[in-house]
């Protein structure tokens, strides 16, 4: 600490064990209270989105090791290193942490949070409370999954699959789909804040097309939240039930049907992809002209995109169950229509490559991030389109081409755009600036870390190995190991933040109100914050994205 | 800008609402609390959507079996509370007009009236249980011989309606508690020229649940009787 005072002058100002006059304060949304009560009980929409971010930094660490555990186990083809029910275990704690207690909540409920009032010029969001108590039923929620874990864990996989979970799977169970089914209202209460904020509460002047597609993309999270989410909590409830009591709904013997339950996930969790992809597309949309210092290329495209994103995803949920006896005509229905997603996601693409296009490229780590998200994010997508394919879906179903696939959207889509996006707000968030050559260094890491490990999973489910199983053919034992070995590249890829992002705390360099020379309101107000977010009502540019260099390339033309 | 901050003198208006620091006007914050409400009604109506769907695929599969079963549901039970809800909905709504013109004191007496009414419908809805457990139809427990032990869907949609309706008394119940609350505040000097707009707001969730029971009832109670 005491190093602090030698690097900069005022750095022991920031040091909380030397009492200093108030007046020395800084009047920041960080350091205007500091009891452990004003975090606690905040309705600050900044702290309580910090309050995520540790929560949920947390969750990735359990998920991470889960999937370390996981990768372990399959360096040996013959299961010597884990037994069936420890392997079955730490799939599912790393499937049940990483989507419902990391992936989902990840940008809505942490940079949502923080940025959706700064961006559309609010004090906060429409209801603080509401926002609090959000954060304290998602730490409800994963009490009760983590309570499941100590107890012994549950075998069931994050999708908790009728009849294992119902009536043969002897692991707790209970208390993890209590968990996951209050969680859910964490998520609802959270996109209904959104979504009333961003119709209510705009600076005058910010119209909807002036929105920032970070906005817009929210706001389409926001709907998918509402709409899809209650319906998992009904099949949780069900599910639930059916456990406790027999109730038969997912019980042939009664004149119920397990692929009811199948029908009732996937009409949630296929929508919950886009939960999780969308905000990440928000960031990238951010960063990428941020970095170009050129304006968004098709604007109004990006955001249509984002809402057709959010409206084509509730009619695909079929393509889960191409091989569950579901009817030749719903499988070609559901078929087309998952091609149908590629359109909006393909629009997406286009835009930020077309604003990459003659920009003033600036290769800093949240454009490193964003570029490995758009290349990981094409590639994800791409092999999907394999998977909507009912004739190759019949061959890959259920196979290591799946986990590939979407690990490719959620870890080279979410995670990246998620990394991506601290970095950029970072010192917006902080006031503070972390180490640039370290931020590269670990954005490549991740990137290296994750092909390796994730592109021999391709392979492997294309020859026909399955997902879930603790043991596997001697053969395909090669690019197995290959993955586990990408796998400890990539740890390293996340420890580096970890370590040089807490650092910065005290150390980094402060940062300016804009760093980055970017555009939008919320690098208007000052790095960190003042506890209302802007000194007066800011006032809102005509147009959104207004960088130096005009999209497309018209030279003279200005608007 | 003037309309929106109706209210923002007390003294001159006996109803109104007084803004919170993060909204703008009282207009901005009166149609986020109303909005809210809204959306929170939505996803309640698609929480109770998956269950009708599931119920009528049921009745779809198993067309003798589900009458057989509604067959035992208590319908004059549920036909009343039926009424009950009905009328508490009146009251309620008669609250909102009361808000609305000031009058505090006959207000909070309709919202207790509401309240009552709800608790009526608790009250027979437990009295309807305790006869369905007379009459062996509680399924669902292990322990307890079932009287249509012989028909196994019949057992699957009377669980459901065990679902369905304690999901709705659930709603029930927390909106009664919500609104005794609420009654709490409003009876204090003062409320309507500071809150009139929770009256409103709490009347959308009021009419919601008395809905959930409109369609719960011809869907579990009467088609096929």
């Amino acid at each position: 600490m005491s190093s602090a005072g030698t690097l900069h002058g005022d750095a022991a100002a920031r040091d909380p064990h030397t009492p200093l006059p108030t007046l020395d304060r800084p009047d920041d949304y960080l350091h205007a209270q500091s009891t452990l009560r004003s975090w606690f009980l905040t309705t600050d929409h900044k702290r309580i989105a910090l309050l995520y971010l540790a929560s949920i930094t947390a969750f990735f660490v359990i998920g991470a090791v889960a999937a370390g555990f996981v990768r372990l186990a399959l360096v040996v083809p013959d299961g010597a290193i884990m037994t069936n029910d420890t392997y079955n275990k730490a799939f599912t704690i790393h499937g049940v942490v990483m989507v419902w207690f990391f992936l989902i909540p990840s940008i809505p409920a942490t940079f949502g949070n923080f940025l959706i009032p700064l961006m559309i010029g609010a004090k906060d969001l429409a209801f603080p409370k509401l926002n609090l108590t959000s954060w304290y039923i998602f730490m409800t929620g994963a009490l009760f999954t983590l309570v499941a874990v100590v107890l012994g864990g549950v075998d069931t996989g994050w999708t908790f699959y009728a009849p294992l979970s119902t009536a043969f799977s002897n692991t707790w169970v209970l208390p993890a789909l209590i968990g996951v089914t209050i969680v859910g209202f964490s998520s609802i209460l959270t996109g209904l804040n959104f979504v009333v904020t961003i119709h209510t509460m705009r600076a005058p002047g910010m119209t909807w097309f002036r929105l920032p597609i970070f906005v817009w993309t929210h706001y389409a999270t926001s709907l998918i939240f509402l709409l899809a989410t209650p319906v998992i909590t009904l099949a949780l409830i069900l599910l639930i039930a059916e456990r406790a009591f027999h109730v038969g709904v997912f019980d042939p013997a009664y004149g119920g049907d397990p692929v009811l339950f199948q029908h009732l996930f996937w009409f949630y969790s296929h929508p919950a992809v886009y939960i999780m992809v969308l905000p990440g597309m928000g960031v990238i949309s951010e960063i990428v002209p941020a970095f170009a210092q050129k304006k968004l290329f098709g604007y109004r495209f990006v955001a249509y995109a984002a809402i057709g994103l959010a409206s084509v995803t509730f009619f695909v949920w079929g393509h889960h169950m191409f091989v569950n006896g579901q009817s030749d005509l719903a499988s070609l229905a559901f078929s087309a229509l998952s091609f149908a997603v590629a359109v909006p996601s393909a629009v997406k693409v286009y835009n930020w490559t077309a604003t990459i296009h003659k920009g003033s490229l600036r290769l800093d780590t949240p454009m490193l991030y964003a570029m490995g998200y758009i290349g990981l994010f094409v590639l994800g997508g791409l092999t999907g389109l394999y998977l909507a394919t009912l004739a190759i879906n019949q061959h890959i179903h259920a196979t290591y081409f799946v986990v590939a696939h979407f690990h490719y959207i959620m870890v080279g889509g979410t995670v990246l755009a998620f990394l991506g996006g601290l970095h950029f707000w970072w010192p917006k968030i902080t006031g503070r600036m972390y180490s640039e050559p370290w931020g590269r260094i670990s954005a490549l890491f991740i990137f290296i870390g994750f092909n390796v490990t994730f592109f021999p999973q391709f392979i492997l489910g294309y020859l026909g190995m399955p997902r879930r199983y603790a043991t596997y053919p001697p053969e395909f034992q090669l690019l197995n190991v290959l993955s586990s070995a990408g796998s400890t590249i990539l740890a390293a890829g996340y420890l580096f933040p970890m370590v040089y992002l807490v650092y910065s705390l005290w150390f980094g360099r402060r940062a300016s109100a804009n760093p980055w020379d970017a555009k939008g309101l919320e690098w208007e107000t000052a790095s960190p914050p003042p506890p209302h977010n802007f000194a007066g009502v800011p006032q809102v540019p005509k147009v959104p994205y207004d960088y130096p260099i005009q999209a497309p390339e018209t030279g003279s033309h200005h608007t | 800008m003037s309309a929106d901050v109706t209210g923002a003198n007390p003294a001159a208006d006996p109803v109104g609402v007084t803004r919170a620091e993060h909204f703008a006007t009282v207009g901005q914050q009166r149609h986020a609390a109303t909005l809210g409400m809204w959306a929170w009604l939505l996803t309640e109506l698609l929480l109770f959507a998956g269950l009708f769907l599931t119920a009528l695929i049921l009745r779809l599969l198993h067309p003798e079996a589900v009458q057989a079963a509604a067959g035992h549901l208590k319908f004059w039970i549920g036909a009343t509370n039926t009424v009950v809800l009905l009328c508490s909905s009146l009251t309620m709504s008669a609250a909102i007009e009361l808000s609305r013109l000031g009058w505090q004191r006959m207000m909070v007496g309709c919202l207790l009236a509401t309240a009552s009414l709800g608790a009526l419908f608790l009250m027979l809805k437990g009295y309807e249980y305790y006869a369905d457990y007379e009459e062996h139809m509680m399924p669902f427990l292990a322990r307890r011989p079932y009287a249509l032990a012989e028909q196994p869907a019949t057992r699957l949609f009377v669980n459901l309606y065990y679902v369905a309706t304690a999901l709705h008394a659930l709603h029930l119940f927390t909106g009664i508690a919500i609104l005794l609350g609420i009654t709490w505040k409003a009876s204090r000097p003062g409320f309507l020229q500071r809150h009139q707009n929770w009256i409103e707001v709490y009347g959308l969730y009021w009419h919601f649940i008395d809905l959930i029971w409109i369609i719960a009832f011809p869907v579990l109670y009467v088609v096929n009787r």
